[in-house]
């Protein structure tokens, strides 16, 4: 029998290793250096929350933000910028993410082309495609919806492909073995289970997208963006911070829509 | 004898489901596709000539002109972009690990947790751009504006993640913390850190690819990094040395990625696993809120 009148003995507690200093050490070092490369200083804290520049974005000069051609027109401009490239994006994201799939590919060669363009693509951050596309051609709209529909494809495919990665392959198996070629085997086997996050996806990237077509405009492709960035340059901080209010207001809006219909379909 | 069942004639094919609902749902749908396909001016003779476009400029960007931008000194703006990203990811990870706790339903009364979760979500609604634009005229331009931004939007979701990780617990530690007589604070720090610890500095490191992202963008507007770099060298139109940057960011981007994505599966499933479907898989429902 054991006897609790004794205190037992504690177990030793592990020495840390030496190897966890090292990287302990390295990754204080890091931080030390990029902490002087980015001049930061607690200090610079409180200089930045009482700087004065601060009173110029009040009042809010609502008869001027309360208009069509400074918020509204704009603003309609960024929603049907998201809604089409999330379109786009995701109707092509539909054939690419079977290829994509291990499950579902035809053949090896296109699941590693698609899978290394798609990896490469998503490698390069929204605005840099928005800000190349405008480029290429040219500024405005039509821009925006091509860079966002690129990034949502590259978004759409990985989130998609991975989720036919572990769909059930039996109904495959069986529309196979009943003589089904490739395309109607998949269509039969795998779309109708996976066909509900596909939706769900599709809804998420149109939240996404609605984020980002709002900051399109700062590099020229269109929407309400190109508001801020011209009352930027004018130093009407107070417009910029009115037109964020009520831009933000409907962005919630329209996610609190997304969210509850995507909860409802899976 | 009874045989179970007639083959020889086809059994009849069950109804299918009703479709009519699925229209209330679709139409509002195809209304506003078409009216944003319409107010964009997408037609299919803009879509095609696009490519055509956008394909000039590529064979005007090969090839790389490497050695240009190395003597513009891009390689210090990518690895400032990387600074700002590790610091605004510090900065978001210290300030909002105290706040998680307080955020939690299984352990912060409601009077405190209703306002710092909707601080989250706030703050999670508006992007490191807009933050930017925001703090640019404050802080003037430069790196400091962009590790503001970037550290202040992760607050918002470094702190959401860390708040469910802590809803998530198994809450006997808490409980003998208590019994032993601890207080509310020695229950957080034996009772959950060293269970949320590890899913949390995941997140923390997932959050910091992220913000390399976001980094790079922000040099776009003036908030430094290399953003600033690839928009001159597209203003001037030397596209050469734009693509040479644009393939220096995105080599950084996917080695930092990798890297990163190692440590996290040796932090979450330690040294000896291959699972690694089920794990991005994971993530992804952890991100999407989206369970298939």
């Amino acid at each position: 029998m054991n006897d609790h009148t004794n205190t037992s003995e504690r177990p030793v507690k592990p020495k840390p290793r030496a190897r966890s200093f090292l990287i302990a050490l390295v990754l204080l070092a890091l931080t030390f250096w990029a902490a002087i490369k980015v001049s930061f200083d607690i200090s610079t804290f409180w200089e930045v929350w009482t700087n004065p520049i601060w009173g110029m974005f009040w009042p809010i000069p609502w008869d001027w933000v309360f208009t069509k051609e400074n918020t509204f027109d704009p603003l309609i401009e960024t929603l049907q910028i998201a809604v089409a490239s999330t379109l786009l994006g995701c109707l092509v994201a539909l054939p690419v993410s079977f290829a994509m799939s291990s499950l579902t590919t035809p053949n090896k060669v296109v699941y590693f082309i698609s899978k290394t363009i798609m990896n490469l693509v998503r490698a390069v951050p929204d605005l840099f495609w928005a800000k190349l596309l405008v480029t290429a051609i040219g500024i405005g709209a039509f821009a925006g919806a091509w860079s966002l529909s690129i990034f949502s494809l590259a978004v759409m495919v990985k989130l998609f492909s991975e989720t036919v990665d572990a769909a059930d392959p039996r109904p495959l198996e069986a529309a196979r073995s009943s003589g089904a070629r490739h395309l109607p085997a998949v269509k039969a086997g795998v779309l109708p289970t996976v066909f509900p996050s596909y939706v769900a996806y599709s809804l998420y990237i149109f939240e996404l997208n609605i984020r980002a077509s709002v900051v399109l405009g700062l590099v020229g492709a269109g929407g309400v963006g190109r508001v801020i960035e011209t009352q930027r340059q004018f130093f009407r901080f107070d417009r910029i911070l009115g037109l964020l209010i009520i831009i933000f207001g409907i962005v919630w809006v329209i996610e609190q829509i997304s969210v509850s219909l995507r909860k409802r379909l899976v | 004898m009874e045989t179970l069942s007639d083959t020889s004639t086809p059994a009849k094919r069950p109804p299918a489901p009703k479709t009519t609902q699925r229209w209330f749902i679709a139409i509002p749908f195809l209304v506003a596709i078409v009216w944003s396909l319409i107010g964009l001016d997408i037609t299919l003779s803009r879509l095609l000539n696009a490519p055509g476009d956008a394909w000039s400029i590529i064979r005007q960007m090969v090839p790389p002109a490497f050695g240009e931008v190395y003597e513009r000194g891009a390689v210090g703006k990518i690895f400032e972009s990387v600074y700002i990203a590790w610091i605004g990811t510090i900065i978001g990870a210290f300030a909002s690990l105290p706040l998680a706790f307080l955020a939690a339903h299984n352990v912060a009364p409601l009077w405190i947790r209703s306002p710092i979760r909707q601080l989250f979500n706030a703050i999670r609604a508006v992007p490191e751009l807009i933050l930017a634009v925001i703090l640019i005229p404050v802080t003037g331009l430069g790196a400091w504006a962009g590790t503001l931004a970037i550290g202040i939007h992760s607050i918002g979701t470094l702190g959401k993640w860390a708040c469910e990780s802590i809803e998530d617990i198994d809450e006997g530690p808490i409980e003998a913390t208590k019994a032993c007589g601890g207080k509310w604070v020695s229950g957080m720090r034996w009772g959950v850190l060293p269970q949320v610890m590890p899913v949390i500095s995941s997140y923390w490191l997932f959050r910091f690819e992220i913000n390399v992202r976001a980094s790079a963008v922000l040099g776009m507007i003036g908030a430094g990094g290399v953003g600033s770099e690839l928009v001159s060298q597209l203003s001037f139109r030397n596209f050469p040395a734009a693509s040479a940057v644009l393939i220096m960011t995105m080599a950084v981007v996917l080695t930092i990625d990798t890297i990163s994505a190692a440590v996290r599966r040796r932090i979450i499933k330690g040294a000896e696993t291959t699972d690694e479907d089920s794990r991005t898989l994971e993530a992804i429902t952890d991100l999407t809120g989206i369970r298939s």
